[in-house]
């Protein structure tokens, strides 16, 4: 009101203060400041609130990414987790399964090296048995050829004409009485 | 030699010597002749051998046996070798002996003995054989060394061994 009193009580005539603006001026541009500050609230503040609220929802977007990313991370990392722990259990089975087919592997060895090793036992247990038994059956072979060339020989030095005879005599008699 | 061959030469040889009417002395003839021809490789080679002529082989058998056998054994042995079947004469008189034992009705009676026998032990033995076969036996007699003593009679087949060799095998195999 005291500015309004002011400007209505200005003499036009007097030199103007050398810090005021003329009384028009201030109105005129009171008049167009508020024409200024009224098209900015019709026109600049939707298309702000719009920018506003596009920045709001892509950050909400962005949150939300981050989030679902955070939520991804962690369920991959949880499956990680869970896959080293399967690793962990595979591992400890494999080595578990490879124990087991060594202490099977190493049983069968040697029950199969001591099988082997009684077979050769006994192979040689009967190769010399044999062995001794071919020995024994050429030194009574040998005997045997033996005695009977000499049994031959003193049959062929014994058989005189008389035990021919005598041989061919009994033939005859023992032939003869056979029926 | 085929079979119905050795036939053919066996029923010639004893028809030949029914005709000559000594079918007896020639069949004991070739029997001898026959196991001399088994035991000697000599001579078994010499009247087989296709490479000398058949008359030089016929010679050989006439210088052989000419002086001790009767023409007609002689003539047959040497047509025998000189129609170049001398390999087969065994088998040829091994025929004729059984045929001429059959047309005496008689079995073939093979007896091998170490030294020879004496014709009265012969007929002892013929009677013998006879007796213990119950058949007529036409005895033919071998002398064959490796029998060492004792006697084999062979008649049909039957063996009655008797024979030293055998014993001596028996002794071997037992031991």
């Amino acid at each position: 009101m005291r500015l309004i009193h002011l400007i209505a009580s200005e003499d036009p005539s007097q030199t103007h203060h050398w810090l005021l603006p003329e009384t028009a001026e201030i109105i005129y541009g009171g008049i167009s400041s508020l024409i200024i500050f009224a098209a900015i609230y019709k026109f600049g503040l939707p298309a702000a609130k719009k920018a506003l609220n596009a920045r709001t929802e892509r950050i909400q977007k962005e949150l939300d990414g981050a989030a679902n990313a955070l939520s991804t991370a962690t369920q991959e990392a949880s499956s990680i987790r869970a896959a080293i722990g399967d690793i962990s259990g595979e591992r400890n089975r494999l080595m578990a399964e490879a124990d087991q087919q060594a202490a099977k592997m190493l049983t069968e060895g040697r029950a199969r090296i001591t099988a082997e090793v009684a077979e050769l036992e006994a192979r040689g247990d009967a190769e010399i048995a044999a062995s001794r038994s071919r020995s024994s059956d050429e030194l009574r072979g040998e005997i045997s050829l033996l005695a009977s060339a000499a049994a031959q020989r003193a049959v062929s030095a014994s058989l005189n004409a008389s035990a021919q005879q005598e041989l061919i005599e009994n033939f005859i008699n023992s032939v003869g009485a056979a029926r | 030699m085929s079979e119905s061959r050795i036939e053919g030469y066996a029923r010639a040889l004893v028809e030949i010597a029914e005709a000559e009417g000594n079918l007896a002395v020639v069949e004991n003839e070739l029997f001898r002749l026959a196991r001399a021809l088994e035991q000697s490789e000599t001579l078994r080679s010499t009247l087989t051998d296709e490479s000398i002529p058949a008359a030089r082989r016929q010679a050989v058998v006439e210088a052989l046996i000419g002086g001790s056998a009767t023409n007609t054994t002689t003539q047959l042995v040497g047509l025998v070798i000189g129609a170049g079947r001398g390999r087969d004469l065994p088998a040829i008189v091994d025929k004729v002996v059984k045929r001429a034992s059959s047309a005496q009705n008689k079995d073939l009676a093979e007896v091998r003995t170490a030294v020879a026998l004496t014709p009265e032990q012969e007929s002892r033995l013929a009677a013998a054989l006879e007796k213990a076969t119950g058949k007529k036996v036409n005895l033919k007699v071998v002398v064959d060394p490796s029998v060492l003593g004792g006697v084999v009679a062979t008649v049909g087949d039957s063996v009655i061994d008797g024979s030293v060799r055998t014993r001596l095998d028996q002794v071997k195999s037992r031991l």
